[in-house]
């Protein structure tokens, strides 16, 4: 304990002398932004200026009204040259928009660009607290002093330059990661595409005709297939998953799990093996409607165009050869039962998840019938018995009795904008049964066909033409969802029950076969990917986006670029249009070779390092090496992602982390528990989920109490519990940390860390007798805005409860146990 | 005593509906009488207010079966809805007489259809007359209820 005191003296000493030394040198200019009406149509920005010019070290506080643009960015160069600036402030939107646009201006002024700070004063308070112009000015206040206190103790960095491989992986094989694979290879680079299944070619395979323009689905896609298929830079590999990535932005380790074919490349897809196979089973590519063999191929057009056998349907499957018939039937002895799956070991420098999505099950909707009226079916199923190449040969007709039916139903948002199914459109049902419904009118000009919907969103170029061209042609379109559909077990055929709203009177159809125009949701193994990778997903379980308007198929992680339905609801041309632009984006990493990584990484002073080890234990990356013998650790600075997991674990304060170091983050603290500390909440926010979560509260402007102050660390497993106990002893009314959902963690779940010490933390509140509710561990992703808010409201009426006395004893009974790191309490 | 529909109803929930008319659709009622459906009485309601939808006579045709808020996408509470409105409605007094008769009756004899041919019916049988209904345990209830409030008997 003796040497405990002694090294938090010492340190505190160093600190001491560096920030007199420092506030000597420390000048700072302060930017309040209004950005137009956003911030000052709540904020007073020319009271926060003012307020800003009499902080300590600061040289210079503007306001302008919009300080991203030309003119603002201008000023700040200036200043910086003219003013002898040193650090820059900027308070106006989340670091996560801007901060590399102001980091740029300091930049090409000859400031460091780790020199800036930012406040946030538009997302974290003049959109969350609208109504309410002094709370939110004097929240912008303290913002800014906060952010002033950090600018005041930063050190400039210098980033590492990593070599990106020139080399890429597709995950996913359908539209979406054909284009992307394609225009990488045609850009000059190695491609590995990775298909689960036999063949490429994914969802529009499936698909008979396009909407709008009624293309022949296949015949537009089989040549880009064929493409892929003989591109010398794309290395295809289907029936393959991916099983393990490592390694980050220009430099993932990936493991591929390579499933055995069983049909080596000799196969010249004769066929003559099929008719010689005992086993049968539902043909999933045709939805089911028709059977294949054990040994098969997927459909005509298939890429590679080799058969393959289903070893969970073959009679082999024991590894036993019980049945050789297709063996003997291949001329060309083709077959090959002892072939093994095998881990290909890949190293690639940038990723395109292209993973599509899955169909809507509408089982669940009993009133509806489906799976147990055999006239009732799914959208791609009917895709499948209008296409030449389907179980019907493109005849239409219905299942019960294989009849052309004469009056056909479709009904629309089925598992779609609905809390008990997808709560959002699908975008693409609505003009796919308007062009299916053509599709029967331009074949069988005599049947009656019924559209019944909600809304129709025919919202794309030349989408509300062929919906024009529909009812021209005399599809009728009744408003009203049927209630209900009985069905005449003889006949088979349905009568639907339900109201038409715009006559406002029932109705009750019979009709031959009822098509429901199911929506498209997430793979149901989305997650998958998405641990693998570090992907956020959206509230309705889709990839998220780093940016939704601006870095619409960036990823939180480097290097990883989305494309297709994965990342939300799209048609073909929206899938294909994302694919190019992720291949775009990939491209622009590996031509140019490599890439910068933020200068964040934990740094380890080996004079005070005891070369105990435990920071390694808990780096999630094992990027520290050391050993007793040596007397000290290291960090390997290519290897370390910078969450800053193990500053907290070392009890000698020989570890820190650039650019969020102790220091920074105490003055935050400090700064903003200066006024009216019991009223407060600090709040500790991992910077990819939970800080994210709070600008996506702003950006949709959920209201929440004022008084939390968030400080943005990058994971939340750098929160230390010193941090938390300073706040505590500094009179805060309450402390929230938070971070990404458990295994949703972007630092191979370090933050399992933060539960660790925040649970260790109340344990010694709970020995105490304090009351443990006033610290809480909320996880809330980058979605959650709504979340972020509700924890909000909830700490604040804990800390209404709150008296002068409980705040007191807190202090009193922490003080018991010296802080360690941070200014002297 | 003024009691606010929207303390049986979160008046928030009405906003979700879109209309897509599934409810209606489903609604067995309206099979049968001409029924104010869930759908329109939603719309009114938003619309219109529900001042006007409480003068509706048409409201009292539901039974509370409840498949409309089974099949409603938007988890609307359809039922608490149609409930709330004729609390509100039955405070003002727009009751519509054949149910009025039959609370009255519910209310003297303690059976809300007049049973004495029943029982000669059931000696016909040779069955044993219905036994008593125990009046004060439902003149109870309706008090309970506040039903007495709303209803003269």
């Amino acid at each position: 304990m003796e040497r405990r005191e002694e090294i938090s003296e010492l340190k505190h000493a160093l600190e001491d002398s560096r920030k007199d030394k420092d506030s000597k040198d420390v000048r700072i200019g302060v930017y309040v932004c209004h950005c137009g009406k956003n911030i000052g149509g709540t904020v007073d920005c020319e009271d926060v200026a003012r307020f800003a010019g009499e902080l300590p070290n600061v040289i210079l506080a503007k306001d302008s009204l919009y300080t991203c643009s030309e003119p603002g960015q201008e000023q700040i160069k200036t200043d910086i040259r003219e003013q002898k600036l040193n650090r820059v402030v900027v308070a106006s939107c989340t670091p996560r928009l801007h901060e590399p646009t102001f980091r740029a201006a300091c930049e090409s002024a000859g400031l460091n660009p780790y020199l800036l700070e930012m406040a946030n004063i538009r997302e974290h308070c003049s959109w969350v607290h609208l109504h309410d112009r002094e709370a939110a000015t004097s929240k912008a206040k303290d913002l800014v002093s906060m952010a002033v206190a950090r600018a005041a103790r930063l050190q400039p960095q210098f980033e590492l330059t990593v070599p990106v491989k020139r080399t890429a992986m597709v995950i996913g094989g359908g539209v979406a990661g054909i284009q992307a694979s394609l225009d990488m290879a045609d850009a000059g680079y190695k491609v590995y595409l990775v298909e689960r299944s036999g063949s490429i070619g994914g969802r529009m395979a499936q698909i008979d005709k396009t909407f709008p323009t009624m293309d022949c689905s296949i015949c537009i896609l089989a040549p880009k297939m064929s493409e892929v298929g003989r591109h010398p830079n794309i290395e295809m590999l289907t029936l393959s998953e991916v099983k393990e990535v490592n390694g980050h932005i220009g430099n993932f380790k990936v493991k591929v799990l390579k499933k055995a074919r069983y049909v080596t490349d000799g196969c010249t897809a004769c066929g003559d093996c099929i008719q010689a196979c005992p086993q049968l089973a539902p043909d999933e590519f045709n939805a089911g409607l028709s059977i294949r063999h054990a040994i098969f191929i997927p459909f005509a057009q298939a890429v590679p165009s080799r058969y393959l056998v289903d070893m969970d349907l073959c009679l082999n499957n024991q590894g036993i050869v019980a049945c050789d018939r297709c063996f003997q039937a291949c001329a060309r002895r083709c077959i090959n039962f002892a072939e093994e799956d095998q881990i290909l070991d890949l190293e690639v420098g940038t990723i395109v998840v292209a993973t599509g999505v899955d169909v809507y099950d509408p089982t669940a909707l009993t009133e509806l019938g489906y799976g147990r009226f055999p006239n009732v079916i799914t959208t791609l199923e009917f895709e499948r018995l209008i296409n030449a190449g389907g179980p019907s040969s493109g005849e239409l007709i219905r299942p019960s009795d294989r009849k052309r039916p004469k009056t056909v139903a479709f009904l629309q948002c089925i598992g779609s904008r609905s809390k008990r199914s997808n709560p959002y459109c699908s975008n693409v049902c609505c003009m796919n049964t308007i062009k299916d419904a053509l599709l029967i009118k331009e074949h069988w000009p005599e049947t009656e066909i019924f559209v019944f919907y909600i809304d129709i969103r025919a919202f794309g170029k030349g989408f509300e033409d062929l919906f024009q061209r529909a009812r021209r042609e005399g599809v009728t379109f009744i408003r009203g969802i049927p209630g209900e559909i009985i069905e005449d077990i003889n006949k088979g055929n349905l009568t639907l029950l339900g109201e038409n709203t715009l006559l406002g009177s029932s109705y009750r159809y019979n009709m031959d076969m009822v098509i429901l125009s199911v929506g498209i949701r997430p793979r149901s193994d989305a997650s998958v990917i998405q641990r693998l990778l570090n992907l956020s997903t959206d509230t309705d379980g889709f990839y998220m986006e780093a940016h939704p308007k601006l870095r619409p198929v960036d990823t939180t992680t480097g290097g990883v670029f989305l494309a297709g339905a994965a990342e939300g609801p799209k048609d073909i041309k929206d899938s294909v249009t994302q694919a190019s632009a992720a291949s775009s984006r990939a491209n622009i990493l590996m031509s140019r070779g490599e890439v910068k990584i933020p200068a964040v990484t934990a740094r380890i002073n080996p004079e005070k390092c005891t070369a105990c080890g435990l920071c390694a234990r808990v780096c999630p990356y094992h990027a520290i090496e050391g050993s007793k013998e040596q007397g000290y650790f290291e960090v390997i600075e290519a290897m370390c992602q910078g969450c800053g997991a193990c500053v907290p674990e070392c009890k000698f304060g020989a570890l820190d982390q650039a650019h969020f170091t102790d220091a920074q983050i105490v003055g935050q603290i400090t700064a903003a528990l200066q006024t009216e500390p019991e009223r407060k909440i600090i709040c500790f926010a991992c910077n990819w989920c939970s800080y994210a979560g709070a600008d996506f509260a702003g950006v949709s402007r959920i209201q929440y109490p004022e008084n939390v102050r968030i400080i943005r660390t990058m994971c939340s497993a750098r929160v230390s519990p010193e941090w938390i106990e300073m706040a505590f002893m500094k009179g805060v009314g309450a402390v929230l940390v938070s971070g990404c959902h458990p295994s949703d963690c972007h630092y191979n779940n370090a933050n399992q860390n933060t539960s660790k010490r925040v649970e260790k933390f109340w344990k010694r509140m709970e020995k105490l007798g304090l009351n443990k509710d006033r610290l809480r561990l909320a996880w809330v992703s980058a979605s959650e805005g709504a979340q972020f808010a509700k924890v909000v409201k909830e700490m604040e009426q804990g800390i209404q409860k709150l008296t002068p006395h409980q705040i007191e004893e807190t202090k009193q009974k922490l003080a018991k146990r010296p802080t360690k790191k941070g200014e002297p309490v | 005593m003024t009691v606010k529909i929207w303390n049986f109803f979160p008046r928030q929930a009405l906003y979700e509906c879109y209309q897509c008319a599934r409810c209606t659709g489903s609604c067995p009622a309206l099979e049968v009488a001409p029924a104010l459906g869930p759908r329109e009485t939603i719309l009114k309601c938003l619309n219109l207010g529900h001042d006007q939808v409480v003068e509706d006579e048409r409201l009292w045709v539901c039974c509370t079966c409840n498949v409309c808020e089974d099949r409603c996408p938007q988890k609307i509470p359809i039922s608490d809805l149609l409930v709330a409105l004729r609390n509100s409605a039955a405070r003002r007094g727009n009751i519509p007489d054949k149910l009025g008769i039959a609370i009255e009756l519910l209310a003297k004899t303690g059976r809300s259809m007049i049973v004495h041919q029943l029982d000669e019916m059931r000696a016909h049988h040779g069955l044993e007359p219905l036994l008593p209904v125990p009046i004060d345990e439902i003149r109870e209830i309706f008090k309970k209820t506040r039903l007495d409030e709303v209803i003269e008997f």
